[in-house]
């Protein structure tokens, strides 16, 4: 069974029709890449997946449900499929250990020493354990955003969104942000990846979604995508992308 | 330029001290001692010194605050009258002479030796006590009575001594004022900070399309209130609504009490509209960021949004206080003797406006002006952006 089913979602600002019918299925434990043209409505899928935007018509149903009905629904379905932002959004008032634990302690009422433990070794595993007492304004870009996915494992999500994770870093430090993606992409998580970076998509992912003014324009194996489309727009964006 | 500013605000703040320090002259009361004799008990009582000044009678008020020369009658009757006065200031002359006072509706002419005052003790020494020793007898019988009094310091007619005198003077009155000023101006501003924190929050619900009709309603009414409360008390000056509270209500029965509910009601819908700025002014990443991990909207706002919206107005919220201090001097308004007031009185016992309003001024400003560095140091140290004083509100 699909854990992310979306049915015929719409999204409109104001006129404009930013998404025009998307219907897609994930599946668990796997892969995604979204890739397309700025402006082709990623972005936007992705953040009405979790209802940071109210999509305007259609369903998206986690596990087969529709959550879109009550705030405490909406409020559970995040911490099922939590987010990873362009600009990290780290929390600036509170350490990197307190930007962990803050969700938890106050959504899943876990004692303060329980989930230090957990953080900590959360942590761990984005290679941040050194850093649990600075701020935000002390790290650097992608150290912050190596912070910013250890804060989404925190409550053991099913699905994590990746908002363009390098798109605001230097690119020297795009890499260990990366790295740390394929570590959490061997623990069999389900990720859905909105990204610039072809190479990185075309490696790690299942499958690679093509958008392109609002509709899936095209899907597939990133052999599929990548080498042999046939259709023009993709041709079109993918010889722009890589040369 | 600072410099020298610096230098007068530090004079103002050590000279401000010292007068405080300057022992007023405390007398030690004189117990005469009871004469018997019923004659003489008489005249004791009925025996007046008279001014020089429209030879007014001496009452031990105006005996007190002495600052002319006067006259002391040689008789009472059949008692004779002498005196020894004991003082370096008073000089008393042996001859006798008459004057001429007022008795009912008629003049009385008496026999008298006149008092001379031959110095004037400076402001810095104060008033100087004296004592005269009066001496009443008849036949074999005699009583000596002890009178005692203040030399008192004039106010020099020159500007600059004019003000040295009101400062030293009435220094402790300004302080006074100027303790009420400051207590009133924080309190209200740490009051208001609260109210305000209410305030915004009311003005800054959203109404989400989950909301039911109930819910709905109950948003829309607070923010309506909150909205409304912000227009009429940044749209009314502060001085119609001192009045307003106190003389339309007499609110809390107390012009002190009115008086800061009145300061703290006028800076929360300043500060609430501060905060609200600021909280705009967070990046809207903070609060998806909330979101995303699974707080509700509250939660955001409380642990994330609002801390950071509050460290970023606290400059402003600062600024609110030093504005304060000055516009507290319109709660004299409403009799609260705060600072201002406390100088239109002091003005009102010399009439000497320009000195005493010159004096506010100064103590106004170093108020103002040590506060706002005071505050400039805090946030430095926390890392802040300094505000520079905006105009009054």
């Amino acid at each position: 069974m699909s854990i992310l089913k979306i049915n015929n979602l719409h999204k409109n600002y104001g006129s404009e029709e930013v998404l025009k019918g998307i219907n897609l299925k994930i599946n668990k434990g796997e892969i995604v890449s979204i890739i397309g043209s700025s402006g082709s409505g990623k972005s936007t899928l992705l953040r009405c997946i979790n209802y940071l935007e109210m999509p305007t018509y259609g369903d998206i149903l986690f596990r087969g449900e529709n959550m879109f009905i009550s705030q405490k629904q909406i409020q559970a379905l995040r911490t099922k499929v939590t987010m990873v932002f362009q600009s990290f959004n780290l929390f600036d008032n509170f350490n990197v250990l307190e930007n962990l634990m803050l969700s938890p302690r106050k959504v899943l009422k876990i004692s303060k020493d329980l989930l230090k433990e957990k953080a900590l070794n959360t942590l761990d595993l984005v290679g941040m354990k050194d850093f649990y007492l600075k701020y935000p304004k002390h790290l650097s870009g992608g150290q912050k955003q190596r912070v910013a996915i250890a804060r989404a494992l925190m409550m053991d999500p099913e699905v994590i969104l990746f908002d363009e994770p390098t798109s605001a870093l230097d690119p020297e430090m795009v890499g260990e942000v990366l790295d740390t993606m394929k570590t959490l992409a061997s623990t069999g998580i389900t990720m859905l990846i909105v990204t610039h970076e072809m190479s990185f998509a075309k490696e790690l992912s299942d499958r690679v979604i093509f958008m392109n003014e609002g509709i899936v324009y095209e899907e597939g194996t990133p052999d599929q995508v990548f080498l042999n489309s046939k259709l023009p727009r993709t041709k079109e964006f993918l010889k722009r992308v890589t040369h | 330029m600072n410099k020298v500013l610096k230098k007068i605000f530090t004079f103002a703040i050590v000279f401000g001290i010292i007068i405080t320090l300057i022992p007023k002259g405390n007398a030690e009361d004189l117990v005469n001692q009871e004469t018997t004799d019923p004659i003489i008990q008489e005249a004791v009582e009925n025996v007046r010194f008279y001014s020089s000044f429209n030879y007014q009678t001496l009452t031990t008020d105006k005996l007190n605050k002495l600052t002319t020369d006067f006259y002391l009658p040689t008789s009472y009757e059949d008692i004779q009258i002498t005196y020894i006065v004991d003082s370096l200031y008073l000089e008393l002359s042996q001859i006798p002479e008459t004057i001429s006072i007022r008795v009912g509706t008629d003049f009385q002419t008496i026999e008298v030796l006149k008092v001379t005052v031959i110095d004037l003790p400076n402001v810095l020494k104060g008033e100087q006590l004296f004592n005269i020793y009066a001496t009443y007898s008849y036949d074999t019988t005699s009583y000596t009575h002890a009178y005692q009094g203040y030399i008192t310091p004039v106010i020099p007619n020159d500007f600059l001594g004019g003000s040295l005198y009101t400062l030293v003077r009435y220094g402790k009155m300004f302080l006074e004022g100027a303790g009420l000023t400051i207590g009133i101006s924080l309190v209200g501003t740490i009051i208001g900070f609260i109210l305000s924190l209410f305030l915004a929050t009311a003005k800054l619900i959203t109404i989400t399309p989950q909301d039911r009709k109930m819910s709905k309603a109950v948003k829309i009414f607070f923010n309506k209130l909150s909205s409304t409360y912000i227009t009429v008390f940044r749209g009314t000056p502060m001085i119609v609504q001192a009045s307003f509270f106190w003389y339309g209500f007499g609110l809390f029965g107390n012009a002190l009490l009115c008086g800061l509910f009145v300061v703290s009601l006028n800076t929360a819908a300043y500060i609430a509209e501060i905060i609200r700025g600021a909280v705009g002014a967070i990046d809207k990443g903070q609060t998806e960021a909330g979101l995303s991990v699974g707080l509700n909207y509250s939660q955001t706002m409380l642990f994330i949004v609002f801390p950071q919206a509050i460290k970023n107005s606290m400059p402003a919220i600062g600024n609110e206080f030093v504005i304060n201090i000055k516009d507290t001097a319109v709660l004299s308004v409403i009799g609260i003797f705060e600072l201002f007031n406390q100088t239109k009185k002091i003005t009102s016992l010399h009439y000497r406006q320009l000195e005493a309003y010159a004096i506010v001024a100064l103590i106004y400003l170093v108020l103002t002006y040590s506060t706002t560095s005071a505050l400039k140091l805090v946030e430095k140290k926390m890392g802040m952006k300094p505000l520079e004083l905006t105009s009054s509100n």
